[in-house]
């Protein structure tokens, strides 16, 4: 038993070839699919105190066929796993030092208390949040490593996978075969059935849903797509929907759709109120330009106005005054109901037009159904997003140039 | 390369290859119950110890594992001495070829002349290939394909063409290998590191069904199969370059019944490959 050498010899030892194995591959042969990586040297049989020291495997010992990339891979991540390690501890240790600064307890100290010592220790005047200074656990800022794609072997799992894009390509190359189908199907029943085998029935209805968006796409996939790839499936998908016989790839179409959903302002109007007197009444907010109203509306009324405490004489122009009358014309209630408005900034057009955006939303209440539609057809649910255009230098106005003439 | 791979060892006289190389190592670190026994041959390789063969000799692990290996060996050696060890060269023939209409080439015009060679005549100004030339040229080539993947080799079907595309990528996927035949991104094989994100095992063999991407040039995939000298077969029409392709079969590539006929073949070739190695118990066990 004497010449056994130390586990440490045996395993330097054992290293050696490898290394050598490895580097001619690399430098003779790029592609070479594989070669044969030794497991690590499980320590039997060895004095216990080197046991200790060497790394246990759980592992049989024997020797597996691996691909050098997928060797590659795993040296890699052994390495990541490592600096992440590493970072941690670092990360830890930086933890208890800024707690000392700051004072406090360092066993309790939480990210949000970090954060606080860093905003008060470094203080940024910087604008963007990336460009401040931070201090965060390492697996949070560390980008994750990339899954390998292919197996022990090195043979790639996916058959589309040296695309670069295989779970795009995939679905093109399925939906080009649905396509097919299709047609054969076509084919086939214009042989055997009457045309009117081919009638409406078979064919997709869109309705209620569109396409998804090139963003969810692109998350679903994890892949690399651009906009050009993203029109290109949905051209082939929308010919899948033209075909004829559509409805047969309705499931597989309809991964690809997202439900289009109804409008949410009229999906919960609220019930009206009732005051001290026991009338049924319900408020309303609306906006327009700088002008903020807020109106108070009773459902049983006999037509009085109250603007700011004044009557419909508040607005001198008669443009302004029927922006107050169209709302109740068009739900027909003119001379039913009584509004009480109070409004702030912006002119006399900011003004009214918000009291009319308030007092639709008000009367959404006491309306059914159908009218609330009609209401929303109207455009009187709809808050006018127009803004007073900036004046521009070396102009007049917003767009008016000043006067000029060719000399 | 053995030269490079002279180890201490064999600088004493015994010239080590690169299989004596991966059995010394699977002696090595085999198996655990061996290790004393083990430590004693590899102590002595280290010092060139001339008691190393014979300690090996008396190991019976490894010899096993070195008749395990021989016996791969002289399957894959005797496999290479059969002309026709698949029997692909027969799955077609001369009257397949010509019913496929394999013998259209294109307009005389557009000859690439380093396909003049392969030519029959020209008749109405159109090329016509000679069948006589492209059928061993085929079974060369169904041969080799069926020898990759018997090896264990991983095969990358290429074509640019927009309507047989569908029908490559489905003969790949039902062989269990790869297609490409989408935009090829420079650099996708010679900076693969860079763009697969990581070390990745590129194919073993390439088959070109159509060595011309869309607008009718070569594909760039054919010379960066041949700089990362992984070799190619591919079908070559009368206005293709052959040069770089290592085994070309001069032929149609447009017609789908010839296209429909090649990717049978090559199916069926790689099938035969697959099947063999299955029975020869080449297998990776895992």
């Amino acid at each position: 038993m004497a010449h056994i050498p130390s586990v440490q010899f045996l395993r330097s030892f054992s290293r050696k070839p490898v290394f050598k194995y490895n580097t001619w591959l690399k430098k003779n042969c790029f592609h070479s699919s594989v070669v044969r990586a030794t497991a690590q040297m499980p320590p039997t049989g060895v004095n216990p105190k080197h046991v200790e020291k060497a790394p246990r495997t759980t592992k049989s010992a024997k020797v597996e066929k691996i691909s050098r990339a997928m060797q590659a891979y795993i040296n890699k991540a052994k390495e990541h796993d490592k600096m992440i390690q590493e970072q941690t501890a670092e990360f830890e240790i930086g933890k208890r030092h800024l707690a000392n600064i700051m004072g406090q307890d360092p066993d309790n100290f939480t990210q949000e208390d970090i954060d606080r010592a860093i905003q008060y220790l470094l203080p940024s005047s910087l604008f963007h949040v990336r460009a401040r200074p931070l201090m965060k656990h390492p697996l949070e800022i560390i980008p994750k490593r990339k899954v390998p794609q292919f197996g022990s072997d090195g043979k790639p799992h996916h058959f589309l996978f040296y695309t670069m894009k295989p779970n795009y390509y995939e679905i093109m190359y399925k939906a080009a075969w649905k396509l097919e189908e299709l047609k054969k199907a076509e084919d086939h029943l214009h042989q055997t059935a009457s045309e009117d085998v081919l009638n409406k029935e078979n064919r997709m209805d869109l309705k209620g849903s569109e396409w998804i968006s090139y963003k969810a796409l692109k998350e679903n996939l994890q892949e690399k797509i651009n906009e050009q790839d993203y029109a290109r499936l949905v051209l082939l998908l929308q010919r899948i929907v033209d075909h004829p016989l559509s409805k047969l790839e309705q499931k597989f179409i309809m991964q690809y759709r997202k439900e289009l959903k109804p409008m949410s302002i009229l999906s919960d109007i609220p019930k009206p109120k009732l005051d001290e007197e026991g009338k049924e009444y319900q408020v309303g907010e609306g906006k327009r330009k700088t002008a903020v109203a807020k109106v108070k509306l009773w459902s049983s009324g006999s037509g009085k106005i109250s603007i700011n405490g004044e009557d419909i004489s508040y607005f001198k122009d008669r443009i302004h005054r029927e922006q107050l009358l169209f709302p109740l014309q068009v739900v027909k209630k003119v001379g039913e109901v009584d509004i009480e408005a109070k409004v702030q900034g912006g002119g006399p057009t900011g003004q009214s037009g918000a009291i009319r955006l308030a007092m639709s939303q008000a009367l959404l209440s006491f309306v059914d159904k159908d009218t609330q539609d009609k209401m929303r057809i109207a455009g009187l649910l709809t808050r006018d997003p127009r803004r007073r255009e900036r004046k521009k230098t070396g102009q007049e106005g917003a767009r008016r140039k000043y006067t000029w003439r060719k000399r | 390369m053995a030269s490079r791979l002279v180890t201490s060892a064999s600088r004493r006289g015994r010239r080590l290859n690169l299989r004596d190389i991966s059995k010394i190592q699977r002696c090595i670190t085999g198996d655990v119950k061996q290790i004393s026994a083990k430590a004693a041959p590899a102590q002595a390789m280290i010092k060139g110890d001339h008691a190393f063969q014979s300690t090996i000799k008396g190991d019976h692990a490894f010899q096993a594992m070195i008749k395990d290996d021989e016996k791969v060996d002289d399957k894959l050696e005797k496999s290479l001495k059969d002309h026709d060890f698949f029997k692909v060269r027969n799955i077609v023939t001369l009257r397949d070829l010509f019913t496929a209409r394999v013998h259209f080439g294109h307009d005389a015009g557009c000859r690439n002349p380093y396909m003049t060679p392969y030519l029959f005549g020209s008749r109405l100004g159109m090329d016509i290939f000679d069948l006589e030339k492209t059928l061993p040229h085929l079974g060369d080539a169904l041969n080799f394909t069926a020898h990759v993947v018997y090896r264990g080799g991983m095969v990358l079907f290429v074509s640019r063409n927009r309507q047989m595309m569908p029908y490559v990528e489905k003969t790949a996927y039902e062989c269990g290998e790869y297609a490409h035949c989408r935009y090829w991104y420079g650099g996708s094989f010679t900076n693969a590191e860079q763009q697969f994100e990581m070390m990745t095992r590129l194919p073993d063999l390439g088959i070109f069904i159509n060595t011309l991407n869309n607008v009718f040039e070569q594909h760039r995939a054919v010379t960066d199969f041949a700089k990362m000298l992984i070799p190619t077969v591919g079908i070559v029409d009368s206005n293709c370059d052959p040069r770089l392709i290592t085994y070309p079969i001069p032929g149609n590539d447009d017609t789908p019944v010839a296209v429909h006929l090649y990717l049978r073949l090559f199916k069926e070739a790689i099938m035969r490959g697959k099947q063999k190695r299955k029975e020869d118990g080449l297998e990776d066990k895992s």
